[in-house]
């Protein structure tokens, strides 16, 4: 990852950091510390949105509009994505990569066997999964691992962007729809009721790679995970196309990437500024984009990239996609629209709905949780579209 | 004149040696409560913060954060599970450890003696890192050890699905933790028996003709008093802190049914970025053990006095 940056600074020393154990949430706990002792660090990788805010909010970030302006960023890269790293009118971050989280893979085997195509909608999607368990009772048709809960929240997430449409999605996540009063919750929550029966039952055990391993080990045939996953079908020799298949989902009504990004900012009163900026100014560049994102799973930030540069006709796919259509870009739940503090219990609701699906229970827990953390006022911040 | 000076140094060296000896014993006790005792103040003093976001604020809330945490029905499951936890796990623990140290003070072959001890005395010598992980694979319900031993034995109506239902979820934790902690039981009481006194009865008590069982209850157990209570306490103060099993088994789910106090503080300080609730969690679990500790603090201040 550094070595872009190396190549152009050549006379710069980067401290790397890394905090052992893994996972963003030991890097954030260490962070947490550093920044509350007034002891920041240059530089940081933080995920727009809610994370970002908190940031902001903190005073621990410093805008920088001039470096947006200098290398014309704004219009390098989708207007939504800008918009995820935009507080307060102005930029704090710069994004490296789009992670999108609403993706269906596919065993090509069990799909091409059973001669089945990919769904694109959720009646497409109980078709296939009544086709797979009918045909093959040993496979379950979708995986899931909800240990860590968020990975519930996006079997959940697809659905509701069918039924809400892009706009209902954004109200609801910004704290604007009642979830008591709004039908598409409901009738989301009743789809995933009607779905639970096909999904692996003892997802609560495992963790998000594991539920990939799932479809690579031939115990299911589907798996909803974001980007990163292609990354992980790759390290157990799986490629994109050959054994595994992926689309994002839902396609229809309208076809929506639901998505984040890890971005790098300025620390107020960071020790080597002029340092940061150059390395700030690295992050942006194509040539970092092209050697970072294509071996982390996301795509690139920029437009102006060549899709081909992917190996991988996946993310091929959706970044031509993306490149036409800027605008079809949301960011997620997960990234996210609503502060942590919801979004956190949120995703324990979820996950205890997969594993007991009450829908009235599930409406009032998720109501409460709106009100309890303040949802509207913390999220205001965000605008897509016309919400 | 000589006689004086020499009194004096004398008297000098007495001193000399109090001081040394406040230092050596005085100055990590100051250092190790001062830490500690300030850290608790530290933390009631943020459960009553506004400490909400990454930057720490320290305004004066109330008890905001004390209202928030007891109106959320999380909080109320998670007392309720480290209650489950306290009574499950220890007592358990404590009984079989009883009657397991005291088969081996009878029939433990005294040769065979260390063997068994170090075995037994294994599992508390791992991290619960380590052993989450092994019992995390074993419970798994489709390939873990358990239900496919089950499944070759054609005991398939014995399979269960562990740490994935959430009725029973808790409790197979509370095993990891009760196989974990039995050899350190163990040791703790064994080594209680073996006072000269105690011995010297339990012989005479097998002279008189005192049945095994009866030694056990009438004679043992009320002259090791102080030992089980050591050891209750400590088994106690491990369920109610206990943290590492939950996050790396279950990590609270299946739902919040096997979540505890000391996770939920960690989820609400780290991931949700509410430093003063997290706060407000630490005050409670600190206030539980307190309690659990009163008896033997009682029963220690008795045995200082008389």
């Amino acid at each position: 990852m550094f070595r872009v940056f190396k190549q152009k600074y050549p006379d710069v020393q980067i401290v790397e950091n890394p905090v052992a154990g893994g996972g963003g949430v030991s890097h954030r706990v260490v962070l947490q510390a550093r920044l509350a002792a007034g002891l920041p660090p240059d530089t940081w990788q933080t995920l727009g949105g809610a994370e970002l805010k908190a940031y902001v909010d903190g005073g621990y970030l410093v805008p920088i509009d001039d470096l947006w302006d200098e290398l014309n960023y704004a219009n390098a890269i989708p207007k939504p994505l800008a918009d995820m790293v935009t507080i307060g009118g102005h930029r704090y971050t710069v994004p490296l990569n789009i992670h999108i989280q609403n993706i269906l893979y596919y065993d090509n085997k069990v799909f091409s066997e059973l001669g089945l195509k990919a769904p694109t909608n959720f009646d497409e999607l109980m078709n296939v999964v009544k086709a797979i368990k009918g045909a093959k009772p040993n496979i379950w048709p979708l995986a899931l691992g909800t240990k860590e809960k968020w990975e519930a929240a996006f079997v959940f997430d697809a659905i509701f962007l069918e039924v809400a449409g892009p706009e209902g999605y954004v109200k609801f996540y910004k704290g604007l729809s009642d979830p008591r009063t709004d039908p598409a919750f409901r009738t989301a929550l009743e789809k995933l009721k009607e779905l639970q029966p096909y999904i692996y039952p003892y997802h609560s055990g495992l963790t998000w790679d594991e539920s990939c391993g799932l479809v690579v080990s031939g115990d299911a045939a589907m798996v909803t995970m974001g980007t990163w996953a292609i990354g992980y079908f790759q390290s157990r020799g799986w490629s994109a196309g050959k054994e595994f298949g992926a689309v994002t989902y839902p396609q229809k009504p309208e076809r929506i990437l639901l998505g984040h990004t890890d971005s790098y900012g300025m620390a107020k009163g960071a020790p080597h500024p002029r340092t940061c900026r150059d390395w700030l100014r690295t992050v942006a560049s194509p040539e970092f984009q092209i050697a970072v994102d294509v071996t982390q799973g996301g795509l690139f930030a920029r437009l102006d990239i060549d899709p081909k540069e992917f190996p991988d006709p996946v993310r091929q796919e959706m970044q031509s996609y993306l490149r036409s259509n800027p605008g079809k870009l949301i960011l997620d739940q997960h990234g996210s629209i609503a502060p942590f503090s919801f979004t956190q219990a949120y995703w324990d609701v979820m996950a205890a709905f997969i594993v007991e699906p009450n829908v009235e229970k599930t409406i009032s827990d998720v109501a409460a949780l709106f009100e309890t953390y303040k949802v509207k006022e913390e999220a205001a911040w965000y605008h897509w579209g016309a919400v | 004149m000589v006689s004086l000076g020499r009194g004096v140094t004398r008297a000098g060296r007495k001193f000399r040696t109090r001081i040394s000896e406040i230092l050596i014993f005085f100055l990590p006790l100051l250092f190790f409560t001062a830490i500690l005792y300030f850290m608790v103040i530290w933390t009631i003093y943020i459960s009553f913060s506004n400490w909400e976001g990454v930057e720490p604020k320290y305004d004066f809330a109330g008890l905001r954060w004390y209202e928030l945490m007891f109106s959320l029905s999380r909080t109320h499951i998670d007392v309720r599970n480290n209650l489950t936890w306290l009574i499950v796990g220890v007592l358990p623990t404590l009984f079989i450890a009883l009657f397991l140290a005291y088969f081996l003070e009878i029939w433990g072959a005294r040769k065979g003696e260390s063997i068994i001890r170090t075995l037994i005395l294994y599992p508390a010598s791992m991290s619960f890192i380590v052993t989450g992980t092994i019992w995390s694979w074993m419970y798994q319900p489709d390939k873990g050890v358990i239900n496919t031993l089950l499944r070759m034995l054609n005991l398939s109506f014995l399979e269960s699905r562990f740490i994935t239902d959430p009725a029973t979820a808790n409790y197979w934790l509370i095993l990891i933790f009760i196989w974990q902690y039995l050899g350190f039981a163990i040791i703790i009481l064994q080594a209680s028996f073996r006072t000269t006194e105690l011995q010297e009865m339990v012989e005479a008590a097998t002279i008189d003709g005192a049945g095994k069982l009866n030694t056990l209850f009438r004679i043992i157990l009320p002259n090791i008093r102080g030992g089980i209570l050591i050891l209750l306490s400590l088994l106690l103060i491990s369920a109610l802190k206990v943290f590492d099993i939950v996050y790396i088994v279950t990590f609270g789910g299946p739902g919040y049914s096997t979540d505890v106090l000391a996770f939920f503080m960690y989820i609400a300080t780290f991931q949700q970025h509410l430093v003063a609730l997290g706060a407000c969690l630490a005050v409670i679990i600190f206030v539980i053990a307190f309690i659990l500790v009163i008896p033997y603090t009682l029963y220690a201040l008795k045995r200082w006095f008389t």
